[in-house]
């Protein structure tokens, strides 16, 4: 079978938040012994490598951008391809002038439990099965970070440091600029290649960016360059936005207006790149709204998050990206790919795509899926983009439902009763019977259903967000009963689907009217000494959010 | 490794203040790189709390490596960088020029001297340092002796000699075998390659291009001799298209319609190259090989690989430009007219594997102008050291070619623009004299450092040198093996004019820009960040 891989790109904090949690769900998926290959084809997004002493590595097919100080703990080239280099002994490989060699270590950071245990062999199998205290002690992505990379994953930008306001990476201009150095561009690029040519067939890119900080400004300049020299292949862009922007104690009122207009103007410059050069764009956050502050958190029955935890949050986000994803990763429709994914979805220009999400699709122990859909009273899911209420008419869709096997779709004839009158018992599969499903509740639209049986592993580091209502399996509890507080929730069914549907077309208007009140000349970060925003761009920028938005006036649609 | 400066709070410090914050952040980082200047200075071996090693003995590399915690700091980081990036050296100078200035400015400050005033005398004291800068400036032959002294002397400061002598002569034949006459060197056209592999010594020019993949077939030659170069940006795989929605493309029938008509495309467009390569190779000994910007897929690596032809995909952008000179022939953006002419020439092309990693050597060129070093080391951080010390070797060689000329090392023209200043002073009415004699006392960090860190008296030194100077129409230099003034041309120690020059002028800008310290809180910190 032909595998088409796909290269992930992370661009920025939260986003490589979101990548970790993403990869450790994918990873703790993984089946070593089992006989039977898996739905999941992990070829597409991992590849196969060599180490020089010939062991056989399985890597993220990856490339991350972070600032300099995110890494705390984790090694630039990681050392699953070599071991950390010893420092007394690379001192004494220094051909120098004796004496005349200084070594200057910052202090070594403590490793925290978790990675500790994954060190040691015999902790390293239970880990899964631990508790750690992640809320407290996340201060970084790679603190709950399991998976291991390729020495190339990892590309630290030197000039910007990570959290520190004298060296702010916080304006979209300096992004555009940062791309634009030889030594980025040649290097990333570089890498970027390494991965695509080692690939026999190869669809597309999955872009992460924090677009509302100047990573925004440095994906664009990725973007650019993968359309120019990738030309016919699929990019399919996820911006990123956090629920929580923190401030410092010091920050004046003033300071802050200023802080939330910058955000505001970097995502509206991101998005209309991402409109001009993706192949698809689907914004992602767990707020309700994104623009200036972020807006209340999403609710999700059975779901307690802190919404202000990078931690939290990007569990709920990793968890719906491997879910919409699934199409174009299985192994049963390996002829399905991004471009066919983006010719669905983007009809008539509409290259902004809303995303939702139900986390977790909890059923009761012995019920049917038959029963519980016919009983659900309100949304299947919640949308996940900002800005954006999804409604039920006039759609393109594709739903993935992960964690439901055939053999919980409805009760077997002897026992079905009343069942059997519904329509819906005619149904054999998961599958039709969501498609079904989706008939009822929508109006006017095209449905895309896709099923994955295997459940979602979110066991440690995967954050503990569960009620006591959901059992370790996933499962709604009888009524009354409550999981113990020290047991975990090992895995988690999930329903996640991307929409076009007009409603988009209010999120672009809201971007649209708040970043056209920003004055941006006040703003010193867009000025020619930030890095050069031209006032014509930005006008230029406002007019496509604009026209874009103009394409899912409902009188265009289908 | 952090050097804890003092932590700004810029709306409120006072002018006076601010101006004191900024000399000792300009203080502070003088005194963590002073030990790195020259060739006796001090390596550091940087180890970051999650072990990463990083081996430097570079000014603007140590600077971006430190946690940058003063805006004073972040300016002075950019005039370094802007410096290594129009220059290639001279960073450790400018950072090591930039305190020292606002040392000695501090010291007039202090009693009373307006900043202002003292800048109008580094201002002028800058356009006479360039008029020194002319007047000792050694014009030169661009010849291979002239050429290795100058890269030399800066390699010397970077490496440890052993290596500094393989790059060197590396670095020299790279530009000397792409130069044509008179016209300009386009330092692209040498392609860097790292290999982890063996030691540092080991690495080498190679005349011709090395490229970072190799062949995708497992049928495909890896070796082949004599051969045709095709080279070219045309896409050799099926790519499905984004326009097609399976929403509207019921049939599985008509889908595979469009599949195989794209697919047959292809198909004719590869057999235009076998076609070629029959007609060309079939019943001699010539050999061909393809290597294409676009992607080739394995039905087409297949067709190639039956027909013997070596084929690589993805190839890097630039290597297209790069094999034209290389090779010969031109690189193609369409089949449609593919002729003999189009082709390259290489002797031999030849697949080398380490680990997951390929390499594919286009060597034995005609007339190559394009060439490639590939640098080799046991590990990552020695290869980056490596790349740091071949590009600057490059740019030395280079700003000799472009400017023509030499500026005599070992603190030369430092003494001399000193000896020059002090006498230039005395005819310059009015207090901004004092500026002139604090640039003039500011340029002897220089010689005083390099003394200092080859184990010799700060005071003493200058002495020694400000005195040969006086008798000598030559300029004086030190010798860091005796601590004696020397002819630094004799011993062929050479810097760039254009190092030079780059640091007179933005060493003065920067620092006249922290002393006006009033002047920049008005226009808001904003000015200094990022
Ligand atoms: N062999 C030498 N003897 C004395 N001085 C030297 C010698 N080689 C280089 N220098 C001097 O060392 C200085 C450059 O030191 P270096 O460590 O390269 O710092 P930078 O980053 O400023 O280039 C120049 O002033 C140069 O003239
Ligand atoms: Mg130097």
């Amino acid at each position: 079978m032909e595998t088409k891989g796909i290269l992930t790109l992370q661009f920025g904090h939260y986003s490589n938040c979101i990548g970790t949690h993403w990869w450790n769900i994918q990873e703790a998926g993984f089946e070593y012994n089992s006989s039977d290959p898996s739905e999941i084809n992990h070829d597409v997004l991992y590849r196969e490598g060599l180490t020089e002493k010939n062991q056989v590595t399985y890597t993220p097919r990856l490339l991350l951008v972070d600032l300099k100080g995110s890494l705390r703990t984790l090694s630039e080239r990681g050392d699953l391809y070599e071991p950390l280099p010893d420092p007394c002994k690379e001192k004494s490989r220094v051909e120098w002038q004796p004496g005349h060699v200084e070594v200057q270590s910052t202090s070594q950071y403590e490793k925290n439990q978790f990675h500790k245990d994954l060190e040691d062999p015999e902790k390293a199998e239970q880990v899964a099965k631990m508790t750690y205290d992640f809320d407290k002690g996340v201060q970084v992505w790679s603190d709950f970070l399991y998976a291991r990379f390729h020495p190339r994953t990892v590309n630290i930008v030197r000039e910007y440091e990570h959290c520190n306001e004298n060296t702010p990476f916080d304006a979209f201009p300096l992004g555009t600029s940062l791309w634009r150095t030889p030594a980025f561009e040649e290097d990333f690029a570089d890498k970027i290649r390494n991965y695509v040519e080692e690939c026999d067939h190869f669809q597309g890119f999955h872009m992460l960016s924090d677009s509302f900080t100047a990573f925004g400004g440095l994906a664009s300049g990725c973007l650019e360059h993968l359309r120019d020299e990738y030309d016919r292949k699929s990019i399919l862009v996820f911006p990123v936005i956090p629920s929580h922007f923190p401030t410092t104690n010091d920050c004046t009122t003033a300071q802050s207006v200023i802080n939330d207009s910058v955000r505001t103007v970097n995502l509206a410059l991101s998005f209309n790149q991402f409109a001009t050069h993706s192949s698809m764009f689907v914004p992602l956050s767990t707020s309700t709204r994104s623009w200036r502050q972020a807006g209340p958190g999403r609710n999700f029955q059975y779901i307690d998050y802190d919404a202000i935890s990078p931690y939290n949050t990007s569990a709920i986000l990793a968890t719906a990206l491997e879910t919409l994803t699934m199409k174009h990763r299985l192994r049963a429709s390996s002829n399905f790919c991004l471009s066919d994914l983006a010719a669905d979805l983007t009809l008539h220009g509409r290259k902004a795509v809303a995303a939702s999400l139900r986390l977790p699709f909890a059923m009761r122990t012995g019920e049917t899926l038959l029963d519980n859909l016919d009983q659900w009273q309100g949304p299947l899911t919640v949308a996940i983009t900002p800005n954006c209420e999804i409604g039920n008419a006039r759609m393109m869709q594709h739903v993935c439902i992960r964690g439901i096997p055939t053999t919980r779709l409805k009760k077997p004839v002897e026992k079905a009763g009343s069942q059997r009158e519904l329509p819906a018992y005619k149904c054999c599969t998961v599958q039709e019977m969501f498609q079904m499903y989706l008939s009822f509740v929508t109006d006017a639209t095209a449905s895309h259903v896709t099923t994955v049986n295997k459940p979602i592993n979110v066991r440690a580091p995967f954050p503990r967000i569960f009620d006591a209502k959901i059992g370790a399996n996933g499962d709604l509890l009888p009524e009354g009963s409550s999981r113990y507080d020290n047991t975990a929730v090992e895995k988690i069914a999930t329903v996640s689907g991307l929409h076009n549907c007009s409603e988009i077309g209010d999120m672009l208007e809201s971007l649209h009217t708040e970043t056209r009140r920003i004055r941006i000349p006040r703003l010193h970060q867009f000025t020619n000494e930030g890095g050069g925003l031209e006032r014509d761009d930005f006008e230029e920028c406002l007019d496509n959010l604009f026209a874009l938005r103009e394409n899912y006036e409902d009188n265009y649609v289908i | 490794m952090a050097i804890s400066l003092l932590n700004p709070k810029a709306e409120v410090a006072r002018a006076a203040q601010a101006l004191a914050i900024n000399i000792s952040a300009a203080k502070g980082i003088q005194d963590v790189m002073k030990s790195n200047l020259g060739p006796k200075g001090t390596v550091k071996m940087l180890v970051s709390g999650a072990g990463d090693i990083k081996i430097t003995k570079d000014g603007n590399v140590l600077l971006h490596e430190m946690q940058i915690q003063h805006p004073t700091a972040s300016l002075i980081a950019r005039a370094s960088t802007a410096q290594d990036d129009m220059t290639g050296d001279g960073t450790t100078s400018t950072v090591l020029l930039i305190g020292e200035l606002l040392k000695q400015a501090d010291i007039y400050v202090a009693e009373g001297l307006h900043p202002r005033i003292l800048t109008e005398g580094f201002d002028k004291a800058r356009e006479k340092a360039l008029e020194v800068l002319e007047k000792i400036k050694i014009p030169v032959e661009i010849n291979k002796e002239t050429l290795t002294d100058v890269c030399s002397t800066s390699l010397r400061t970077k490496v440890h000699p052993k290596l500094a002598d393989v790059l060197t002569d590396v670095c020299v034949d790279a530009i000397l075998s792409i130069k044509q006459d008179d016209k300009p060197v386009d330092l692209f056209m040498v392609e860097l390659m790292e290999m982890q592999h063996k030691t540092e010594t080991d690495t080498q020019l190679v005349k011709g291009l090395v490229l970072d993949h190799g062949t995708r077939h497992p049928d495909m030659p890896k070796s082949l001799k004599n051969c045709y170069i095709l080279t070219c940006n045309v896409s050799m795989e099926y790519e499905k298209s984004e326009v097609n929605s399976g929403f509207f493309y019921k049939t599985a029938e008509e889908r595979e319609k469009l599949v195989s008509a794209e697919r047959e495309f292809i198909v004719q467009r590869v057999q235009k190259v076998i076609n070629l390569k029959k007609q060309l190779c079939d019943g001699t000994d010539k050999t061909f090989v393809v290597i294409n910007q676009k992607g080739i897929d394995p039905m087409s690596l297949d067709m190639l690989a039956k027909e013997g032809i070596m084929a690589l995909r993805r190839a890097k952008r630039r290597n297209m430009e790069r094999l034209a000179l290389a090779c010969g022939g031109v690189a193609m953006n369409s089949l449609d007219d593919l002729q003999e002419s189009s082709l390259g020439y290489a002797g031999h092309v030849y697949e080398h594997v380490l680990g997951e990693n390929k390499y594919t050597f286009v060597e034995d060129c005609r007339h190559p102008q394009s060439v490639t070093i590939l640098m080799k080391g046991p590990n990552k951080h020695t290869l980056q050291q490596i790349k740091d010390a071949v590009r600057d070797g490059l740019r030395a060689v280079n700003n000799t070619i472009q400017d023509k000329c030499l500026i005599p090392g070992a603190g030369a023209f430092e003494v001399t623009a000193n000896k020059e200043l002090l006498a230039f002073k005395d005819t310059i009415k009015g207090k901004a004299r004092l500026g002139v004699a604090a640039y003039a006392e500011a340029l002897l960090v220089i010689p005083k450092t390099l003394a200092v860190n080859s184990g010799y008296d700060a005071q003493d030194t200058i002495v020694k040198l400000q005195e040969q100077s006086r008798l000598s129409a030559e300029p004086i230099g030190l010798d860091l093996a005796s601590g004696e003034a020397i002819n630094p041309k004799d011993r062929g120690i050479f810097d760039n004019y254009l190092v030079k020059k780059q640091i007179i002028n933005s060493c003065s800008i920067i620092a006249s820009n922290l002393l006006l310290v009033d002047e920049i809180m008005r226009a808001g910190m904003s000015s200094l960040k990022g």
